[in-house]
Formats: C-alpha cells, structure tokens, sequence
C-alpha cells in the first residue's frame, strides 16, 4: 500500500457543513430566524438537552457513555459526511506499505484540562488501557485480533502496530469509545472521580453530576483540540450544557415544547411531524448492524434453513415497522449491515419480501403442517418460536408494537410466536445468552465500520467463543470472507467482500433484517450549528449557539 | 390506594333483606358483574379478536365502530379492554387469595399461639407491611422474570401482611368472645373450636376487606406493567394498556385516558361494594 | 429486624438468575451476553466475587457494623454516598406528601361529614374517587394538563420547589382520599358519641365540637396508618420519580436492580428499615399527643 500522507485541514464552515444539509429538513434559516426573532449569534448561554438513559460512569463501552464522553474526550481522528477520516487530535498519519503500522503525528501544545499534555506517550497509554487493562470492552473488540501495540516516537509521533493489514482501523478509532484520557488523571485519582470526572482535551468538562438527574457541563475555555469537522475554531461558544435525563418520552419532547430543553433526544416517533414542523429536526441513523433477529442456529425450530427463510417471508417487516415507528425510522432488509454502513449491500436487503404463499410452501416442505388453530406441527411438535427480547432498553415501546404485529402476521403461516420480554437485570445477567434459552431475539450493534461483521460472525471455537455471535452460526466460508475483507488493502476488493459476507448471513437466513437504530433529535431554532458525529451520531455542542 | 385495614368487629350472620341496597350499591353491582362477565365470556361482549391488527386503520379516534378508538396497531381498543379483565381480574382474584392463605396461616398460628411465636410474626408482619411493596414486587420480578404468574405472586406477597395484620387482631378479637369460650367450656376439642367458630367469625369481616381488595390488587398489578414489568404483550391486561398508551397522550388520548377510566370504575365499584358490605356486617354486628 | 432486612435482601440478589461480574461486563458495554472466564476474572478479583459466599456476607455484616455499605458495583463510589445524594429528595416528597394527605383530608372530612345529604356525599364521593386512583395515571394527567397543555408547572423540574408541586399532588391525592375514608367513618361515629352531644349542648359551636373534640379522636385510626402510608409513598415515590425525570432513592433502586448492583439494593432496604422504625416512632408519639386517653394518663 501507497504511502498516504494526508496532511491537517481545517476547514472554517467549509464542507463540513454539508453533514447537516443532508440531515435536517425543513430548517432553511429564513423561517427559523423569523420565529425565534433574530439571527445574530449570542455568545454564551447555557444548552440544555434532554437524554434517555444515564449510564452509571461517564465513560465506558456502551454507547450510552460513548455520547457523553464524546463532549469531554478528544479521539485522534474522526470521520467527515462522507465517511473520509479527518484529523482531530493527529494532525496526520502515515501507513506503512504492509499495511502494519500506523504512524499519527500529533496536534502540538494540546493540554488535558489537567494541564497535562496529550502527548504521544498519553495516546500510547490510552490504547494500552482500552486492550490490556479492561479500560473499554467495546474499543477492544473493535480493534482485537488486529491490534499488537502502540509506542511513543517522539512526544509528538506515536505508532500503532497490528498483527495484521486492517484498513478499517481508522474508521473504527472514529467512534467515541476511544475517547483519550490523561494518564496523569487516570492513574493519580480514584475510580470514582474517573468514573465521575474523566479528564480528557475536550471542548467541555463534568462540574457535576447531579445523579438522577443531570451532568453539568461546562467549557473548557483553552479548548484548542477542535476536529477538521468542527463548524469553528475555539472553545465552545455557549458555557454550559446541562445534559439531562428523561427516561419518559413524554417528559421529554414536552420539555422541548414547553421551552425548558432547547435540544431532545429520541423524540417519540407519534410526535416527530409536530417536530419537524416546529424545530430542527435531525434524524441520524446509526450505522453497524440493525435491529434484527438473530435466529438460534444450534438448537430448535431454527436449526432448518426453511423454516429460518419461511419465518423471513412470514411477515410483512416493512409494513411493522412503518405501523411502530409511524413511519419515521426505515425498514431495513439487510440483516448484517444497515444502509448507514460503508459497502453495504443494497441487493441483499431485497431478499425475503413479504410473501406468506412461498412462507406456506417452505414449511410444508420442511415437514410442518397446519394443526390446530392454525399452528402448523412436526411429528407432534408445535412450531413455537420464543423470540426473547430486551424490553424497553434493546426494544422501545415502538418496536414493542412492531413485534406485535410480527406475531400476528405470523401466526397466519402457522408460526407460534410467544413473545418473553427479558428485563435489563435479566439481560444483563446473561440469561437469555445460551442456546437453550430462545429461537430468536432481536439485538443490534452500532459501529461505524463493515469490521463489524467480524465482532457478531466470527465462528465459536473452543479456545476462543464468540458470545455476540447470537444465531451461534459457524460458517467457515462465512469467516474466511469477512477475514479476507478485513485485511484486504484495496478499497474495492474490501468492499466487494464485505458485501459478498452480507449476502452469505442473508441467503442463510442466520438473522432477519428489521430496522436500523435511529436517532432522532429535535433542536430549538434559536440554537444553530449542534451537528452530530458521524460515527455513532452523538450530538456535539461546541459549535452551537443561540441567535436572538 | 390500597385495602383499609380497618379493626371490625366480629359479626353475626347477614341475612339479605338487611342489605338495603342503594342506587350506588347497585351501579357497582352492575359494574362488578359486568366485569365478571367479561373476564368469564368475553366474547359474549365484542364479535372481535383483541389481537386483530389493522395496519389501515390505526390510531382512530373513538367512534361508533370502535367506541374506545383503535392503537397503534389498529386493534381495537374495547375488545383489548374486555379481554384484558380476564388478566387483569385473574391477577386480582389470585393475589387476593394467595394474601389471604398467608395471611391466614401467619395470622391464626400468632394469633392462637401467642407469647414468642406471636410476637416473632407480629414483628415480621409490621416491617412488610411498611416494606414498600413495590419494592418487594421489584424484587420478586427480577428473581422470576416478568409474566402473569410472577406478577400474581409480587401483588399477592405484597398485600398479604396487611391482611395478615387484621386475622390476627380478628383472631384475637373472637377468642375472647363468650360463645368461643363457653364452647371450650363445654369441653370442645380445640380443633373443633377453630374450625366451627373461631374461624368462620374471623373471616366474616374479612370478606368485606377481601372485596375492597381485589379493586386494589387491580390497581397494583397495573402498576407493575405500567412499570414495564408486568404480563408479556400482546397481553392486554389494563396496565400493560396504559403502559403502551402513556406515549400517546398528547397525541391519540384516549389510549391512556379511556383504559385509565375503566381501572378507576372498576376500583371503585370494588371499593363501594366492599365498603357497603363492611357496614352492614358491623351494623349487624352492633 | 435492621440487619435481618439487609441480609435478606443480600440473599435475593444473589438468587437471581447468573453471576454477577457478568452483569457487571453487560452494563459496563451494554451488552446482554456470556463471557470467557478470562474477561470475568479481573472482575472476580476486583469486587471479591472469587471469595466464598460466607466470607463475602461476613464482610458485607462487618461493614455494615461500621456505617459502611460497601461500594456501589456499578458507580464506584461508596453507597453511603449513592444513597445520601438522593435521599432529601425523596423524604421531601414522600413527607410532603404525608402532611399534604392529611391537610385535604382533614379539611374535607371536617367540612363534609354530617352536613346536608348532597354535601356529605360530594365528600364520600371525593374520597372514594381519589382513593382508587392509580398514582402513575394521576402523574400523567397531571403532567400532561398542568406541565405540558398549560405550562405552569415545569416538565423537567428536578427538586427544585416548582418542580415539586406536581409530583407531591400525584402521591397525596389519593392518599388523601383513603386517609379521608378512614377518618370520614370514625368521625361519623364520634359525632354521634353522648360526648359531643354534651359538649353541644354546654353552647360550644359546630365547628368547635368538630375540631377540639371529634377530630381528636377520628383522626387515631388513620395516624396509625401513617407508618404504612409511608411505606406505600415510597413505592409511589418509585413511579413518580419516573414520570416527572425527579431524582430520588426511586430511580436509584430501579436502576441498581436493574443492573444487578448488590450494595446499593441492601444499602437502601436498610434505609427504608430504619426510615420504617423511625416512621413508627412519631406515630406513636403523634397518638400520645392526640389521644385524649394516653394524655391524660402521662
């Protein structure tokens, strides 16, 4: 591989701002402005936005931590709207030829808000933390196998070695679970204040946490660590953001309404055509690998291809999820990725169109005929399927519906499907987690590379299981493909594999497409300029501002 | 809120012509009845099925065809209510009776016993019954999972202390009254004793409580789905109805509004029938 | 009974299904799968999971003995602290909600009880529909009508007074209504006591004979049920803290049993017993004080 020196551009609302035109409708300034009384910018404020869940550490491997370390933590690099990685924290890079080793040249006099530098040595440890010392479960996966080490040049030149070529590296270290911490701060504080205060470079810092209820953010005012993406240079313009928790959906789009939240996060689908009428609306979908149905491969009903393929033409998917989710969050037909995805494969989400005759064929086929009730049997076996799926926090209220309507539709080619919320204390504890416990359960994983294929079908083998493989497929051919693809250097060779891997899960029917994990936000027209990062969609605010 | 565990005296058998029923009594007694009879033959009530989705005609307003609207899925709305008194009526008659053997058990052992057993139970029974039951069901939900049974025993061993309460204190009550002594006077086996005449004079007051708290068991139940942690859709049980209604509020009302009226009704019928029963057996007492 | 409540509620959690450090991995990367005995045993070690059972009670007791909780699984922060953030919020609730209950009860049984048929039962009426109100359906009226549909009230009010006034409405309505019932039978017996009638006929007004001497002594039966209504507002609080986004010892014990977080599950339930006894204590000095009979014996 060529020598790709790629050197810091900055870009000062360039084309960076191309991200929010393909993403807010309905926000042309004129309107907003005329509502709001003005357009002129004011300086400071304070932002308050209204979230969901509230994780138990500010950072961590859940993504739920990863939207709010990202307005603390600085990344080494970041991706732009069409998916090209651009500097952040590394003002370049270099790849060796073999694909081996990465090279990042570091912005110079960036500083921890603990006065400490972000020098190479800093990055060093941070990647250290994240594969050696437990530091982020979910930064590991991303990179392991590929990963070996990471070393100190110089203070402002830091290598990253793998074991293997991974062009996807890049695109993976996008994502906030790789937000950079201070050594200094890490190692010298309790857990708790770690857990509590992270120190990083970015363009905010915790002044509290008022558990229960919100973080308090405030500027960090020698912010210098701006992304090439970044909509201006400087410290954040506005001095607080008051980042709340409001588990109700109600509570929460009502805050918006009522003046007291200027940006809300998933605003109940029922109420997202009042949303884009009366703010700014931006609908972010996640990309990594939709909510679909993993389908148990090893044990029960599932075990048979037809039956698998039968259950995919049983019901109407898209006509579902636009009844559950009033036709704001989209059908997705690809199992393996969704259309946010680079080199996802469109063909493949063809498959399976709604088509209960051909359902009916396969079964019969396969041996099941229509009993009682219309519950088809199998030498005196129901086929019942226990779809388990994680109420309210894998599964919203929504896509509650959305199974619902499944269920019915599927009894009518003689499915039994018996619906079993797990609750977060039972998923958490893993009950639901071996074959023996379900035929289906709906999962997905936000990331921002194809690599992803590689975390949920990497095969089992008994040195090494694969417990985000959930259909507990192994499929030789499957794994040499997504492996191929993943040290594969050229561009379009990669991508031509990561679409054959994708169109291997679908012709197997190992899982079943339903809809990709969407974000949805609605920002006050008097705020301008929140944007989201690319990778994971978290909302950013350094940039943002209120007009009067 | 929930069952008033109010101190009643013993009481004589109720003849029904004392029952002077009043226009109120009489509108609860329609109202239990037809709860009844939902829960027993629902299809008596609604030719339509409560899982039939209409993805054509979701979210309608209540009308002449769908009197209650119809959801998110366009299933209607009244059938979902009516066959949702089975589940939500099973779950209070369950956990109302499953309260009563415990309290029963725990109540007539202190109760006859006395001295250390007694005052073992009567210390356990005041710390569950301040114990917030909802954390109690928390706890039994994240041990079981989340289905019907679950929450019957949740609703159930959360209501039971307080009864257990009162058939001790009825318990005590009775024994010391003179037909129970001169029945152990006259020489009566002691089993003889509990079962002819001290048990039935505990329980009757009893009866009156039980019906007050079936309205209640009602209103829990429906809280824990309400939490996300009661029966497993496509259930409609009425809290897991308000549960999926509450996000529709601002927007289609009636979802969460019309299943609230019916738990309020039906409470309150319960209520009113058993607080008419609680006077008359304490009138006829006096 | 203190210690007897932690370690039972010790012993609940560990019968829940799977082991703990792998719901500590889960809720750390939000994930609900196994993992390899090597991804666990750092974890194991960390909190002394790998210890035996006994040892691990043993210890928990121990700490307890010296006012500590343990350290919250999930937080990383002591549970005394976990628990001390959020406990004034939800005592103001809880309390206010108890004195809130207790003024419109009073107020309406006095103003209603035996006065004209129509005003009676618009009294009864009341009670008895308030009291089968569900809390969570009267939180989400109220939000939706006093917050959202006419702003008067703050969605998001945290525990700030303004934002108190919602949630605190949502506990004591129905509260208020069963206390009401309670109160409203024992002083339509006492008003028809020879007592009253004495006290009548001596000249002393309606209002008087109701407040000095009847109240006295309807009001006992429902003070002995204050210590239970305790109990029930914070299982109420539970619901109310969810729907108004208000931080409490509610959200913190959804959320801790949720993600399978031992010390702070335990370190509540002891709070709550001893908020319990407590609780019972005042009850019985607020009957000393109200009752006329254990007054004048004292």
């Amino acid at each position: 591989m060529t020598r790709r020196p790629l050197r810091p551009r900055f870009v000062a609302f360039g084309s960076s701002t191309l991200l929010l035109s393909g993403l807010i409708s309905g926000c042309s300034s004129s309107s907003g402005a005329a509502e709001s009384g003005g357009s002129t910018p004011v300086q400071g404020g304070t932002i308050t936005y209204a979230h969901v869940q509230e994780p138990s550490c500010i950072f961590g491997g859940w993504i739920q931590q990863a939207y709010i370390s990202r307005q603390i933590l600085d990344g080494l690099v970041t991706e732009d709207d069409n998916g090209a990685i651009k500097p952040w924290l590394a003002t370049a890079w270099t790849v060796s030829p073999d694909g081996l080793s990465y090279t990042f040249t570091l912005k110079s006099g960036v500083k921890f808000t603990d006065g400490t530098p972000v020098d190479a040595a800093a990055i060093a440890w941070n990647f250290d933390l994240w594969e050696n010392h437990s530091g982020n479960a979910s930064a590991k996966v991303s990179m392991d196998p590929y990963y070996k080490s990471a070393k100190a040049l110089d203070p402002t030149h830091v290598k990253i070695t793998l074991n293997k070529p991974f062009p996807q590296f890049l695109r993976l270290i996008t994502q906030g679970y790789y937000g950079i911490q201070s050594p200094t701060a890490f190692k010298s504080r309790t857990r708790q204040e770690n857990c509590e205060k992270p120190i990083g470079s970015g363009a905010f810092k915790v002044k509290q946490w008022k558990r229960g209820e919100e973080v308090v953010l405030v500027k960090n005012p020698n912010y210098t660590s701006w992304p090439a993406t970044a909509k201006h240079h400087g410290p954040a313009i506005v001095n607080e953001v008051d980042w709340k928790f409001v588990a109700d959906g109600v509570s929460r789009y009502a805050s918006l309404t009522t003046g007291q939240a200027n940006v809300v996060y998933q605003v109940p689908t029922s109420n997202w055509t009042d949303a884009q009428q009366k703010y700014q609306p931006i609908r972010f979908i996640t990309p990594g690998k939709p909510v679909s149905f993993n389908l148990n491969t090893k044990q029960g009903v599932f075990t048979d291809k037809l039956v698998r393929q039968a259950f995919a033409y049983g019901a109407d998917r898209k006509a579902a999820v636009k009844a559950g989710f009033h036709g704001v969050i989209p059908y997705e037909g690809n199992p393996a990725l969704d259309q946010a995805t680079p080199d996802y494969n469109a063909q493949a989400a063809q498959a399976y169109p709604f088509d209960q005759a051909k359902a009916n064929a396969l079964l019969d086929r396969a041996g099941w005929r229509k009993g009682a009730a219309g519950i088809r049997t199998k030498n005196g076996k129901r086929l019942t399927v226990r779809l388990v799926y994680g109420s309210g926090y894998v599964l919203t209220k929504e896509g509650e519906t959305v199974l619902q309507i499944l269920q019915e539709q599927w009894k009518q080619t003689g499915f039994e499907v018996k619906l079993i919320p797990a609750t977060q204390a039972e998923g958490f504890s893993g009950k639901y987690s071996s074959p023996s416990t379900y035929d289906a359960t709906p999962e997905y994983w936000c990331n921002s590379s194809p690599a992803v294929l590689w975390i949920v079908w990497r095969p089992t083998t008994k040195a090494a299981p694969n417990y985000n493989n959930e259909s507990f497929y192994n499929n030789d051919q499957l794994a040499k493909t997504i492996q191929q693809a993943n040290t594969e250097q050229d561009t379009a060779k990669a991508g031509q594999l990561y679409q054959k891997a994708q169109q291997v899960v679908q012709d197997n029917a190992v899982s079943i497409g339903l809809y990709p994990q969407t974000s949805l936000y609605a920002v006050a027209k008097n705020l301008k300029n929140v944007w989201l990062e690319k990778s994971q969609g978290e909302p950013v605010f350094s940039d943002a501002y209120f007009t009067k | 809120m929930t069952v008033s565990p109010l101190p009643t005296a013993g009481a004589r058998l109720v003849r029904l012509d004392r029952l002077r029923i009043r226009p109120s009594t009489a509108v609860s007694l329609i109202v239990v009845l037809w709860v009844l009879l939902a829960t027993i033959a629902p299809d008596l009530l609604t030719n339509r099925s409560p899982t039939a989705i209409d993805l054509g005609g979701t979210m309608q307003a209540p009308s002449w065809n769908h009197p209650f609207g119809t959801d998110q899925a366009g299933r209607d709305l009244f059938t979902r209510v009516i066959y949702g008194a089975r589940q939500s009526m099973g779950i209070g008659l369950g956990a109302t009776a499953l309260a009563m053997v415990i309290a029963v058990l725990l109540g007539f052992t202190a109760g006859l016993a006395g001295g250390f057993l007694d005052a073992v139970i009567t210390r356990v029974v005041e710390v569950t019954f301040a114990f917030p039951a909802l954390l109690l069901a928390l706890l039994v939900i994240s041990v079981r999972g989340p289905s019907q049974a679950t929450e019957l025993i949740a609703v159930g061993i959360g209501s039971a202390p307080g009864y257990a309460r009162m058939v001790r204190g009825q318990v005590l009550n009775v024994r010391q009254a003179a037909y129970i002594e001169a029945a152990a006077a006259l020489g009566h086996n002691r089993w003889t004793v509990i079962r002819q005449h001290l048990f039935p004079n505990a329980m009757r007051p009893l009866v009156a409580v039980m019906t007050l708290g079936i309205g209640q068991s009602v209103v829990w139940a429906s809280s824990l789905s309400f939490l996300g942690l009661g029966v497993p859709p496509p259930s409609s049980e009425w809290g897991a109805l308000l549960d999926a209604g509450r996000e529709y509020i601002t927007t289609s009302w009636w979802l969460e509004i019309l299943p609230g009226l019916v738990i309020i009704v039906v409470a309150l019928a319960a209520t009113s029938l058993g607080r008419t029963l609680q006077h008359k057996l304490e009138g006829a007492a006096s | 009974m203190v210690i007897a409540a932690a370690s039972l509620t010790f012993l609940a959690q560990l019968l829940m299904p799977g082991d703990r450090a792998t719901a500590l991995m889960n809720v750390q990367t939000g994930q609900q799968k196994r993992w390899t005995a090597a991804e666990l045993a750092p974890v194991n070690k960390e909190f002394g999971f790998d210890r035996p059972l006994p040892v691990q009670y043993l210890h928990y007791l121990g700490g307890l003995f010296r006012g500590d909780l343990g350290t919250s699984y999930t937080q990383h922060r002591p549970v005394t602290q976990v628990i001390g953030g959020q406990l004034a919020p939800t005592l103001i609730l809880t309390l206010g909600a108890l004195v809130t209950a207790w003024v419109l009860a009073v107020a309406i049984t006095v103003l209603t009880v035996k006065r004209t048929r129509a005003v009676s039962a618009l009294g009864s009426t009341w009670e008895a529909l308030t009291a089968s109100l569900p809390n969570y359906w009267v939180g989400v009226v109220l939000l939706v009508v006093f917050a959202v549909k006419l702003p008067l009230f703050p969605v998001i009010g945290g525990s700030n007074a303004w934002g108190t006034v919602l949630p605190l409405a949502t506990l004591a309505i129905p509260l208020a209504g069963f206390l009401g019932q309670v109160t409203r039978d024992e002083l339509e017996k006492v008003l028809d006591q020879p007592f009253v009638t004495t006290a009548r006929t001596r000249g002393m007004s309606d209002t008087a004979v109701r407040l000095r001497h009847a109240l006295r002594h309807a009001v006992l039966p429902a003070i002995t049920l204050s210590g239970w209504a305790l109990g029930a507002l914070v299982s109420g609080a539970i619901i109310t803290e969810n729907i108004f986004a208000r931080p409490g010892i509610g959200q913190v014990l959804v959320t801790a049993v949720n993600t399978r977080d031992v010390p702070t599950v335990s370190g509540i339930v002891l709070v709550v017993a001893v908020a319990y006894v407590v609780a019972n204590l005042l009850v019985d000095v607020a009957y000393a004080l109200v009752d006329p009979r254990l007054r004048g014996r004292s």
